[in-house]
């Protein structure tokens, strides 16, 4: 599959579709998988696939660097096109402009605190009904092969992994929640690191960093740490695509995606919305339907 | 003859200067990683082995949020009330040698003219006790910046595992030998620390390179993966850039330092729009320039003690042996062709 | 232990509005003690606080003379927008002095050449009232101050005031269709009205503050007037924190500007990375 990716990105930057291919190469410390952004169709060899590709590349789609180095393909699994399409669907990228290149995923592996493969899914990847990515321009892998996958992961789509975690810590009283919170943003350093890693907190000027008036303290006090966390995932309801990025990316082992979880859980109970599924659905949060429910308005 | 103490001596020890009122920090088990804690209770901490802990002991120096002063108006006058000293003991127990060596290298900064009195009182009041190493991994790259699995700058007493329960405790300064004082019991078992880890990159080299080259294209290259946000700079034991905010109301606040990272897009934006280092490229430079050229120009060591944390945190695969990796790979090597 | 982060309360004695959004606020010590302890040297910068809105760095903009410092600040972002407010009477803060500063000994028996454009005024300033209080350590002294429009100078009636000393030359501009129907001075750009100065570096020292474009065409000017780059100094400012060398934002390279500057040479700008 490594081969048939190369080669299809080869093709794109020879025929100059493309200027740039984002993709994923083995670039850190002992080969440790990162973005690679290609520009020579002699170096497609520096692209990879495997059960590390862990990053969610769609964050480079709106970086001036980037942007920079003319018209991008960026290589895709299941969970970053939906990011994609979110992009698209909120005019930060004109999806005419991009190629996008799915993967089929079989699931990526957890790292451990030396970034080495621990052999077991991540929690995103027991419920992923979306091996193979959706909404691209070009698909790499077998889509039979991924609809299996599909098939087997959605009885418990709901119910495993990641939406266990979540199940287990709503069954807690709202003491017991609030005190989990506590110990885990007593770790957060406000660093940034989760929104800086995800394709959707693209904002110029995001609203932590706003000083007339300052909204959110910038100290990482918990007062600050409640703030910008729980203001973050509300920014990303209905917007989050549940890549992970954020958790995967704190440096002080938050789980972050929990509260992402939940809000995303609520634009689909609520308003049967997923986020990046649909290229040309209208945001959530910025549309009014007509059908919308309207008891909790007094 | 050396001097041993059992995993229980060292648990009592804690519990001991936590009932003397002292702050104890050790690793602690939490959310799924090992991080650096001040604990309340010796049962806390965990001196199982592992490689690294997430975080540094930095924080016990130089807080991420530290308050400076306090401020009351009365009228038209402002009671400015200073932050108090810091007057207790501090014992830091399972740093790792690459979390202490950074303590030296730090002094020269929070004492160049002005005396720093936040960080010269926490340094003055703790005792640092750290554990050779028994592995390392390929993030870690101590001894290609001068440390080592069993360096001892910035260590007032290292503890060898002896894998059988018990620690052969070397202390290295009076402090040390006072923690100690009375514990440890004379043995004839001493411990070592694992093999230093492997580099193939001269840093030397490298910081050539890196004080020469400022306007180079590379950077930019280096970089593109990196989307500056500020883990490598927090979780780093020698970061030492920091913001100063005011909080609270114009009436009645305080005014507070925050750790602040130099790869964050607003670091040096001026109120005027114009940004001095306005993309990741330059901004990275200024990270690698400030660690092997601008810093040990001005004070000796390179800024960084090769623990690897950066690159073990951070969410695109870069950090700093990354960077060094490939600037060697990519410049130093081929100036040298 | 001093707390070397911690301003002193200073009372605000008055106030002057210079342009549309230009201010500068003479303070002094509200504690005698620290009143009758404090120097400075002329060029040195200071932090100044709206307590609980925060803290800006301005230059010490008048001479070290005086029971009192000043420094001028444009309207531009949060401190400022609060500090614009401040009256007679209130309280603000200010730590300092930091930096170097300009060598007023070493420039002793030479000709002075005063270069500022708009805002940049106050850096200089201080260095124009220390010279002609000590009028007879220093040769001519040549002043050329420009702005966009006749209400973005600052210090107006001064420039007026200081023309009346002895061989003094003062050259005000402002850019062409800057001027008013009663304007009184040139029309024309800095560097255009300093090539028309008649200034030689022949026994002379020049300061230049402004913004990039007016120094990039000034220094031509000088160095055909011959002027070497260490006879050409300038005043840099970068985004700075703690002033004092910790908080490491404001450095160009391996240049402090809190702490090696914020005074420069030409000969030590050309040394400086771009990282300004």
């Amino acid at each position: 599959m490594e081969n048939q990716l190369r080669n299809a990105i080869r093709k794109l930057l020879e025929e100059k579709t493309v200027d740039v291919a984002i993709g994923y190469g083995r670039v850190g410390v002992g080969g440790a998988v990162g973005a690679v952004f290609v520009t020579d169709p002699s170096e497609v060899d520096r692209l990879v696939w495997n059960a590390e590709c862990r990053q969610n590349l769609a964050v480079h789609l709106s970086r001036p660097e980037v942007k920079a180095l003319g018209k991008p393909a960026i290589v895709v699994k299941g969970c970053d096109a939906r990011a994609v399409v979110v992009l698209a669907n909120e005019g930060q990228i004109d999806r005419e402009n991009v190629v996008v290149v799915g993967v089929v995923c079989e699931g990526i592996q957890g790292a451990d605190a030396s970034g080495v493969a621990t052999g077991t899914l991540l929690d995103k990847c027991v419920t992923c009904v979306e091996h193979a990515a959706q909404n691209v321009d070009i698909l790499i892998g077998d889509a039979a092969k991924a609809a299996e996958l599909d098939a087997a992961n959605a009885p418990n789509a709901k119910t495993a992994g990641k939406q266990a975690k979540l199940a287990a810590l709503l069954q807690k009283t709202p003491e017991e929640r609030f005190q989990y919170w506590r110990d885990e943003f007593s770790r957060c350093v406000r660093c940034h690191a989760c929104r800086q890693s995800c394709p959707l907190c693209y904002c110029n000027r995001c609203v932590a960093d706003k000083n007339r008036p300052t909204r959110i303290d910038t100290s990482a006090t918990l007062k600050g740490n409640f703030a910008w966390n729980i203001l973050r995932a509300f920014h990303l309801a209905g917007r989050c695509v549940g890549c992970g990025a954020c958790s995967a990316a704190c440096p002080a082992g938050i789980d972050l995606d929990l509260l992402n979880l939940t809000l995303a859980n609520a634009a689909d109970e609520q308003f049967g919305y997923v986020a990046g599924k649909e290229l040309g659905a209208a945001p959530l949060i910025g549309t009014y339907a007509e059908n919308d429910k309207e008891e909790f308005i007094r | 003859m050396s001097q041993v103490v059992t995993l229980e001596q060292l648990k009592k020890l804690a519990a001991d200067k936590l009932s003397a009122g002292a702050r104890v920090v050790a690793p602690v088990v939490d959310g799924g990683l090992v991080s650096f804690k001040e604990i309340s209770d010796a049962a806390q901490a965990t001196f199982a082995p592992q490689v690294r802990v997430q975080n540094s002991i930095k924080e016990f120096f130089f807080p991420k949020h530290e308050v400076i002063f306090t401020f009351v108006r009365k009228g038209n006058d402002v009671e400015v009330i200073d932050a108090p000293d810091f007057e207790d003991d501090q014992i830091i127990i399972g740093a790792r040698p690459c979390d202490a060596a950074a303590l030296p290298i730090l002094d020269p900064l929070f004492g160049w003219d002005y005396q720093d009195r936040f960080f010269q009182q926490r340094r003055a009041k703790t005792t640092v006790v750290t554990f050779a190493c028994k592995e390392t991994d390929a993030h870690c790259f101590c001894s290609a910046v001068d440390g080592g699995p069993d360096n001892q700058a910035g260590s007032d007493a290292m503890l060898f595992d002896l894998g059988d329960g018990s620690f052969e405790v070397r202390t290295f300064t009076d402090k040390g030998a006072a923690l100690f004082a009375g514990i440890a019991t004379e043995s004839d078992k001493t411990g070592s620390a694992c093999a230093p880890p492997t580099c193939d990159f001269d840093v030397e080299k490298v910081a050539v390179w890196i004080t020469e080259n400022f306007g180079s294209p590379e950077w930019e290259k280096l970089s593109l993966r990196c989307v500056g946000c500020g883990a490598c700079a927090y979780v780093c034991p020698t970061c030492h850039c920091f913001d100063i905010v005011d909080e609270g109301s114009y009436s009645k606040g305080q005014r507070v330092k925050n750790w602040d990272a130099c790869q964050a897009g607003m670091f040096t934006l001026h109120a005027s729009g114009h940004n001095p280092r306005s993309t990741q490229g330059k901004r990275q430079r200024q990270r690698l320039t400030h660690k092997f050229s601008i810093y040990p120009g001005k004070f000796g060591p390179y800024l960084c003690t090769g623990c690897g944390n950066c690159s073990r945190s951070c969410g695109a695969s870069f950090g700093v042996r990354p960077a060094l990796e490939t600037l060697n790979a990519d410049v130093v090597q081929n100036q040298e062709d | 232990m001093e707390n070397i982060y911690k301003p002193d309360a200073m009372e605000v004695l008055e106030v002057t509005q210079e342009t549309a959004d230009v201010k500068r606020v003479r303070i002094w010590f509200r504690d005698p003690e620290k009143a009758a302890e404090f120097k400075f040297n002329i060029g040195q910068f200071g932090l100044y606080s709206v307590f609980g809105v925060g803290e800006s760095t301005f230059n010490i903009c008048c001479s070290n003379s005086k029971k009192y410092i000043e420094f001028c600040f444009r309207k531009t972002g949060r401190v400022t927008e609060r500090m614009w407010d401040v009256e007679p009477g209130d309280t603000i803060g200010f730590r300092g002095p930091y930096g170097n500063s300009y060598p007023m000994k070493e420039w002793e028996g030479k000709n002075l050449v005063f270069v500022a454009g708009g805002i940049a005024m106050p850096p200089i300033r201080c260095a124009i009232q220390y010279a002609l209080e000590n009028r007879e350590k220093y040769g001519k002294i040549t002043i050329v101050y420009g702005a966009r429009t006749v209400g973005d100078l600052v210090c107006k009636s001064e420039l007026d005031e200081w023309a009346k000393y002895p061989n003094v030359d003062v050259l005000k501009t402002v850019d062409p269709g800057g001027e008013t129907p009663d304007w009184d001075g040139r029309v024309g750009f800095v560097p255009t009205v300093l090539g028309e100065a008649g200034v030689s570096g022949d026994n002379s020292v020049a300061l230049v503050v402004g913004p990039p474009i007016m120094i990039k065409f000034s220094l031509p000017v000088l160095e055909k007037s011959g002027f070497s780059d260490d006879a050409i100094f300038t005043s840099l400012e970068n985004r700075m924190k703690c002033g004092l060398g910790k908080c490491g934002r404001c450095n160009c390279g391996s240049v402090y500007v809190c702490k090696e500057g914020p005074v420069f040479t030409l000969a030590d700008m050309k040394e400086l990375p771009d990282d300004f």
